[in-house]
């Protein structure tokens, strides 16, 4: 909490001046104190107090006088007024000038304290609230502001903002709409201002953030920035970030006032940013592909070794094998360089119709001899009410080998071998309308330090025979194409791989 | 009588090469994939020398080189290391594995880092076993 309120007691009666003065103090509030409405403003403005308390009745500049002052220096401020009985006309004049509490004649101790702690925590929510304030949302608080008191000002700081300002009444009729709002929602100011309501306006989820929040408690009504993609009624999508502030008025409701930024120019940057801090990655740690460079080449070597043999002794058996050797590791090394450059680049996916099972089966056909050899287990279940989809096949193909290929090598690692290894691919759509891909095997698993860096370039546990880049690469095209990837392993159990994209199911045109 | 060598790795690209090394120099060839099948093929076919790899799942070639340094019965069997990671690595693991098992085994006789020219990969039997 904030150390020591300052209060400023303001009375022409020294006396009771100084009596609340002290008990203020004993209760650790700091205290200054004046005796006239002239002294308090003076005093006012010299010590800039947290909270005023003052007395109505003075002569010269009374309490009223002296609230209104205060007001027009710091509307903020804290004013609590003590009125003696009978002061109703006085007490409504201040409570429209803005006084914050009353408190009867005689003072007493606990009435005061009551006041205060109210003063208090108001004082402390608009702290809190300030606390959520960047630059930009104290203009926001400017803004709001100067719509209060409607002067000129408001229009040009509205016109000219680089926010899109909108603001509605009670009824939800819009009232506000600068240049920036129309450039963003796509609608000239002359058909929404006084037109238009927030449903006209706004998609039903936006419109329904807007309308909730005037629902809230006081102090939640304001939230921090969102983003959002709104679909504007012409077709664009734009990325935005938005705020909003609830307008009240003497307590009572008397609208919104919502700002948008439009984010599209920093999406774009950011978009670029984290391109260019992937082909910093790769720089860095592409040391780490000597070992993987250097088995290729051992490969390479070992195979034309086996072929030289082959030619000299005119043995069909070994020319074979050498070249099979020298293919396999020029495939291997095409792979590589075709996985740094997938990673390296942005690619948008592109999308045709495609059949998720047709890919999958291709796969199990291309794997199954190296599964066999190593004495794994390859099966599958697949929803067959899924058929084709609108989708990057390479995208699925892709990422589906290198998932299947590391459950393979996670059961190959697995130190125990009395375990029948096995590796299942499963597929089904998910609650929220997903496709879901998923590879479980029940191979090697990993502990939380290896989950952790899967994701990182070039991290293998796989030393030579490894490149760190399969799961890279992978999470990069499902990430392009509005997936997500999700893990559940346990090291020694297994470990299953879940690929979700999102589900756009083509109807079938049977019959003709 | 040809002598019989065994090459333990997991590549079979590794294999094959080192294979046709051997036959080319008139030896008899023995492979195994891993540590495990290394051990037995050891146990069953007795050979005269043995090509390790270090690195290899299950069972690993330090692991399977300590087995061999520690039981009386193989003491005397020639080992080739014959594998992609420095020596220097592979002196820091089999150190980290002695103290971990308490026992003190003898460095390797030969260690070849791949990729090794065939020549001199038959140099090194040669010399191991005439
Ligand atoms: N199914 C799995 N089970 C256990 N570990 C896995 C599995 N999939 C990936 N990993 C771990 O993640 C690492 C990185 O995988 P990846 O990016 O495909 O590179 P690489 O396969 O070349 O090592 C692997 O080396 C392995 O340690
Ligand atoms: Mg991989």
């Amino acid at each position: 909490m904030m150390s020591a309120f300052k209060i400023l007691i303001v009375d022409d009666e020294e006396l009771i001046v100084r009596l609340l003065s002290m008990s203020l103090r004993s209760d650790g509030y700091q205290t200054v104190s004046a005796f006239s409405g002239e002294q308090g403003l003076e005093v006012f403005k010299a010590e800039s107090p947290d909270i005023v308390v003052t007395d109505i009745k003075m002569p010269g500049m009374d309490g009223l006088e002296l609230l209104k002052k205060i007001k027009e220096i710091d509307p903020e401020k804290e004013v609590i007024i003590v009125t003696g009985h009978g002061d109703i006309d006085s007490t409504i004049t201040a409570l429209q000038y803005g006084a914050s509490d009353f408190i009867n004649k005689p003072v007493r101790d606990a009435a005061l304290a009551i006041a205060l702690e109210r003063a208090k925590s108001k004082i402390a929510i608009r702290k809190t609230l300030e606390e959520y304030t960047t630059n930009l949302e104290i203009k926001i608080a400017e803004a709001t502001e100067e719509i209060r008191r409607k002067s000129n000002f408001q229009r040009l700081l509205i016109t000219s903002s680089h926010d899109a300002i909108v603001a509605f009444d009670r009824d939800w009729k819009v009232v506000v709409y600068n240049p920036e709002a129309a450039r963003i929602f796509g609608e000239a100011a002359k058909d929404v201002r006084n037109k238009m309501t927030i449903d006209d306006l706004y998609t039903p989820k936006i419109a329904k953030v807007f309308k909730n929040q005037v629902k809230d408690e006081k102090d939640q009504r304001n939230f921090p920035w969102k983003e959002q993609v709104i679909h504007t009624k012409d077709g664009r999508q734009i990325p935005v970030r938005y705020a909003s502030n609830v307008l009240f008025e003497n307590n009572e409701f008397v609208g919104t006032v919502n700002f948008f930024q439009d984010l599209t120019e920093i999406k774009r940057l950011e978009k670029e940013l984290v391109q260019s801090e992937r082909l910093a990655a790769v720089g860095q740690t592409v040391s780490g592909l000597a070992h993987y460079v250097k088995n290729i080449l051992i490969g390479l070597k070992g195979g034309s070794y086996i072929v030289d043999v082959g030619i000299q002794k005119n043995n069909m058996e070994k020319l074979r094998s050498g070249w099979e050797t020298i293919k396999k590791n020029i495939k291997r090394i095409s792979d590589l360089t075709q996985d740094l450059l997938t990673y390296s680049k942005q690619r948008e996916p592109e999308m045709e119709t495609c059949s998720p099972h047709d890919i999958i089966n291709e796969l199990m056909e291309l794997l199954k001899g190296f599964a066999a050899s190593k004495n794994i287990i390859f099966s599958k279940n697949l929803d067959k009410s899924i058929g084709q989809i609108t989708a990057d096949p390479k995208t699925i193909h892709h990422a589906l080998l290198n998932i299947i290929n590391n459950a393979m090598d996670a059961c190959i690692e697995d130190e125990d071998i009395t375990k029948k290894h096995e590796v299942k691919i499963l597929t089904h759509i998910d609650k929220n309308h997903m496709i879901c891909f998923e590879v479980e095997d029940n191979g090697c698993g990993m502990d939380e330090d290896t989950r952790k860096k899967l994701f990182t370039p070039m991290f293998s546990s796989k030393g030579g025979k490894g490149t760190g880049l399969g799961l890279l690469v992978t999470g990069k095209l499902i990430e392009e194409h509005k997936g997500v990837i999700e893990i559940e392993t346990s090291p020694g159990v297994g470990s299953t791989f879940r690929i979700k994209l999102p589900y756009t199911k083509v109807k079938s045109v049977d019959g003709n | 009588m040809s002598k019989k060598v065994l090459v333990v790795d997991d590549d079979p690209d590794v294999r094959s090469f080192v294979v046709t090394v051997l036959e080319e120099n008139q030896y008899i060839p023995l492979i195994a994939q891993d540590g495990v099948e290394g051990l037995e093929k050891i146990e069953k076919e007795k050979p005269d020398l043995v090509i390790l790899d270090v690195l290899m799942p299950r069972g690993s070639g330090i692991r399977l080189y300590h087995h061999l340094k520690t039981h009386d019965q193989f003491k005397a069997l020639p080992i080739i290391m014959f594998t992609g990671i420095a020596l220097r690595s592979f002196l820091k693991s089999q150190k980290v594995l002695d103290e971990f098992q308490g026992a003190e085994v003898p460095k390797p006789d030969i260690y070849l880092e791949k990729p090794v020219d065939p020549e001199v990969l038959a140099a090194a039997v040669r010399k191991k076993l005439g």
